[in-house]
């Protein structure tokens, strides 16, 4: 393994860097942050740049590319959950531009007439008060929605960049024509999961329990380009709510008749939402690898604003005469965040690799990225703002945008503990001799320790 | 960015592996162990003569010293393909490492044949005499003197940690030979053979055992060292130092991704806390190979990188450690057994390696303290890679 960027993407690593340094100044977050400037034109930006077209998992990397110094520079538009949420679980619904949202649990699905009825709220959605359309993931599939179909209020988070909305769904029906056949249940064969994802990303899947068998109706998903949001290509995308604020918006009642389905439970909650971990074994799927990679290279990226930021002031910054940077017990909390960000990003970096490959190994390196990416945020939020002493705790400090970021990154989809307990249980499970009795092995694998060194070549010819 | 490596370097692996297949002792034919790191029985001994002669020993090398001038790729999976079947590359490590690698980078024609070929083919073995009772991180700070007299150097002083010193043929003995001189300047490097008069060795054991004798102090009485052995330049010594380690460097993450694949293969996690650190350790070894792939690139380009590869040896060694603790808490009353074996018998492994939970746990501090101690790591990492002021 050359685990290296190549000169292609060193180059794309290079005009990324300078985008976010033009178009994304922090100056404008802070403006964003402060006095409700309007993220619309950097959105825009961002998509005139083509970046909202990297969709194909081959371009996984270049993907990451970009994610991590937008969580470096804390973007404060929809790009992370339209891309790495919204668009895996909807491939087909994707457009350039278009924001999105993924809603991952709290929505259930019931047989209604010829489709489902969709019921539940979402507390804590990212972007789902900004987005155009929202895939829903339920026990009967994914299903994308208009943004009009749902009741969408932006929650206040502390941080103030961030849009986390609570979305209810309150009788929303839907057909298997909104079904986006999202690949979200644990792969039995990974790999073999995997080519058909690189291959087809848009097929619609039918064995995911849903009956194909429908009358013709008018789906709510149905072209949704009408919604005021986040749409690319027109200035109507006004975004309201900053920091506290609340933006309501009550959809269209849509109801319509389609055909019925037969819903089996995708488990796309245990897969992406709140209920990874505890021995779980929940297996990998696109759009969970790729939410979970995108939150963490984006974190990793915050991370490593927060080290720049906090070097400079440790360099700047005289006490007893020197430079505080000087001082040993600084300098080891800064080499300590060095290495913590250098291991979480090549492990969020692998991840995106193996998605890119189509590797089998692409769910535990997901697995592996979000926890490392967590554990990078407690040492680098807790040596960070240490080391900045008083000047990190205002709030015109910018290193509170990346802090926050990184730290409402390990909030979702999944802490670190969770991630690490996910890992080890799928680990042993595969094989791995484990203290439990009751647990299988690999044949051989459970050998018992060997206490006397006289017995030891025997017990293992 | 590539998850596999090119046709030539995997067609490498696998001809070694079919070397290894054919060739590798068996477990009766490796029966005696080695008792210390100069200490190579004489089975290990024939089994490293024939890694030399068929170019198997340090691929990197020209065919002369042992090598069929590999690539570093190359060598980095034939290093892979040994700990994946926790095969010791050499029972005499510093000899191979450090001693040989200096004399075939700083030496003259004579003294590579004289001293290097030898050590390669374990006909001799070697010991290397940096450490002193004052000059441990502060390496250059060391006050054995040697004044040359006539065709000799004089040597006077003491040495310390020097591993396998008492099994060794020949130290490679770090010296003063300038006292008014910056200490970094004043520094020349001798081989010492053992069996000079005025040269004494005292092993003394570890903390894992009275009997486990691999650290020495060594003394030296007016010991006369033919000036023939001085190697490199007078008073350029602190040039082979940094040489010397720099050999040692570049792949000595690999040592500690090994230690790490084997931890996870060894301990058995039992509470969700255990598993918890489990997940940690596999995460830790994932990383370290990603990193240290990423340092083997740049190094197979030239491109050397030593206060990168800090991060390797500060993560590497750190991650051993933590997951040692956690294998020896989670074995509970069981790891007071001693000694006691927590891996399968590898017989062409260190018994270190497989030895009791304790035993590992308290050999993973030689990984946090020699070659430059963690708390020196992060210094490094903090001036060199962030910039951040000497004082």
């Amino acid at each position: 393994m050359l685990f290296e960027f190549d000169a292609d993407q060193r180059l794309w690593q290079d005009s990324v860097r300078r985008a976010v340094a033009k178009e994304c100044p922090p100056a404008l977050v802070r403006a964003v942050a402060d006095e409700a400037a309007d993220p619309g034109p950097l959105w825009r930006a961002w998509n005139r740049l083509g970046w909202t077209e990297l969709t194909a998992p081959g371009e996984a990397v270049e993907l990451a590319i970009v994610l991590e110094e937008l969580g470096r520079a804390a973007d404060p538009t929809p790009y992370l959950a339209t891309m790495t949420q919204f668009a895996p679980l909807a491939p087909g619904d994707h457009r350039p531009g278009v924001a999105g949202a993924a809603v991952l649990d709290g929505v259930t699905a019931r047989p209604d007439g010829g489709g489902w009825l969709l019921d539940g709220t979402a507390p804590h959605v990212l972007d789902g008060d900004r987005a155009d359309r929202l895939a829903v993931v339920t026990g009967a599939g994914v299903f994308t929605v208009p943004a009009e179909a749902v009741t969408a209020t932006r929650v206040p988070a502390f941080d103030p960049l961030l849009h986390v909305a609570e979305v209810t769904f309150d009788g929303v029906l839907v057909t298997t024509a909104d079904a986006t056949g999202a690949d979200t249940g644990p792969d039995t064969d990974t790999a073999e999961r995997t080519d058909e994802r690189t291959d087809e990303r848009a097929d619609t899947r039918t064995s995911a329990g849903i009956n194909a068998n429908s009358r013709a109706g008018t789906s709510v998903g149905a072209d949704v380009r009408t919604g005021a949001n986040f749409s690319a290509g027109t200035d109507a995308g006004t975004i309201t709510g900053t920091g506290g604020g609340t933006d309501v918006r009550t959809a269209a009642d849509v109801r319509t008749a389609a055909g019925i389905g037969t819903g089996t439970s995708a488990g796309v909650d245990v897969c992406i939402g709140a209920g990874i971990g505890g021995g779980v074994s929940a297996g990998s799927s696109y759009a969970r690898d790729l939410a979970l990679t995108g939150m963490a290279v984006t974190m990793v990226g915050a991370c490593r604003r927060v080290l720049d930021l906090t070097l400079e002031h440790v360099r700047s910054r005289h006490q007893f005469g020197a430079p505080i940077g000087s001082y040993q017990a600084v300098k080891h909390k800064a080499a300590d965040m060095h290495v913590a960000v250098r291991r979480a990003r090549a492990l969020a970096y692998y991840a995106a690799l193996t998605i890119a490959a189509g590797d089998p190994r692409r769910g535990t390196a997901a697995t592996m990225a979000k926890a490392a990416a967590g554990e990078c945020q407690s040492v680098v939020f807790r040596n960070g703002l240490q080391l900045f002493g008083a000047m990190g705790f205002t709030w015109e400090n910018d290193v509170q945008f990346a802090l926050k970021r990184a730290k409402a990154g390990e909030l979702m989809l999944g802490g670190a503990a969770e991630h690490r307990a996910r890992l080890a249980a799928e680990h042993l499970a595969g094989g791995r001799p484990t203290g439990d009795p009751l647990a299988g092995g690999r044949p051989g694998a459970g050998r018992p320790p060997v206490t006397d060194g006289g017995e030891r070549h025997a017990a293992h010819l | 960015m590539r998850l596999t490596f090119d046709g030539d370097v995997e067609s490498f692996r696998a001809e070694f592996a079919a070397f290894l297949a054919e060739h590798a002792p068996d477990g009766a034919e490796a029966a005696e162990r080695s008792r210390s790191s100069a200490h190579v029985p004489e089975w290990a001994r024939r089994w490293q003569r024939l890694l030399f002669d068929t170019g198997w020993l340090l691929p990197g090398n020209p065919p002369e010293y042992g090598g069929r001038n590999a690539t570093l790729l190359q060598q980095y999976v034939h290093l892979e393909e040994l700990a994946r079947r926790r095969i010791y590359h050499s029972y005499n490590p510093q000899g191979l490492g450090i001693v040989a690698a200096s004399l075939l980078s700083f030496g003259t024609e004579e003294q590579k044949r004289r001293w290097a070929v030898p050590i390669l083919r374990a006909e001799i073995t070697a010991a290397l005499g940096m450490s002193e009772p004052g000059a441990g991180s502060d390496l250059a700070g060391l006050r054995t003197r040697a004044v040359l007299d006539g065709d000799h150097f004089v040597v006077n002083g003491q040495k310390v940690w020097t591993s396998g010193a008492h099994d060794a043929d020949v130290l490679l003995t770090f010296v003063r030979t300038d006292p008014d001189a910056p200490k970094h300047k004043g520094i020349s490097v001798l081989l010492v053979p053992t069996a000079t008069p005025g040269v004494t060795r005292r092993p003394f054991g570890s903390i894992a055992g009275a009997d486990d004798l691999d650290f020495n102090e060594v003394f030296f009485e007016d010991a006369r060292v033919p000036a023939a052995n001085l190697l490199g330049d007078l008073n350029d010594g602190w040039r082979v130092a940094t040489g010397s380690l720099g050999h040692e460097r570049t792949l000595l993450w690999l040592s500690f991704a090994a230690r790490l694949e084997e931890l996870a293969e060894d301990f058995r996690p039992v509470t969700p806390l255990d598993r918890d650190a489990y997940a940690t350790l596999l995460m830790d070894a994932q990383a370290l190979r990603l990193l240290g792939s990423e340092a083997l690139a740049r190094a197979d380009r030239g491109e050397q990188d030593v206060a990168a590869l800090s991060v390797l040896k500060l993560l590497g060694s750190e991650a051993v450690q933590a997951a040692s603790e956690r294998a020896l808490e989670a074995a509970g009353p069981g790891a007071l057994a001693h000694p006691a074996t927590t891996a399968p018998h590898a017989h062409l492994h260190l018994e270190a390696f497989a030895a009791g939970w304790f035993e590992r746990y308290a050999r993973s501090f030689a990984g946090t303290i020699a070659g430059g101690t963690s708390e020196i790591q992060r210094t490094i990492i903090a001036e060199r890679l962030l910039g951040l002021p000497r004082k």
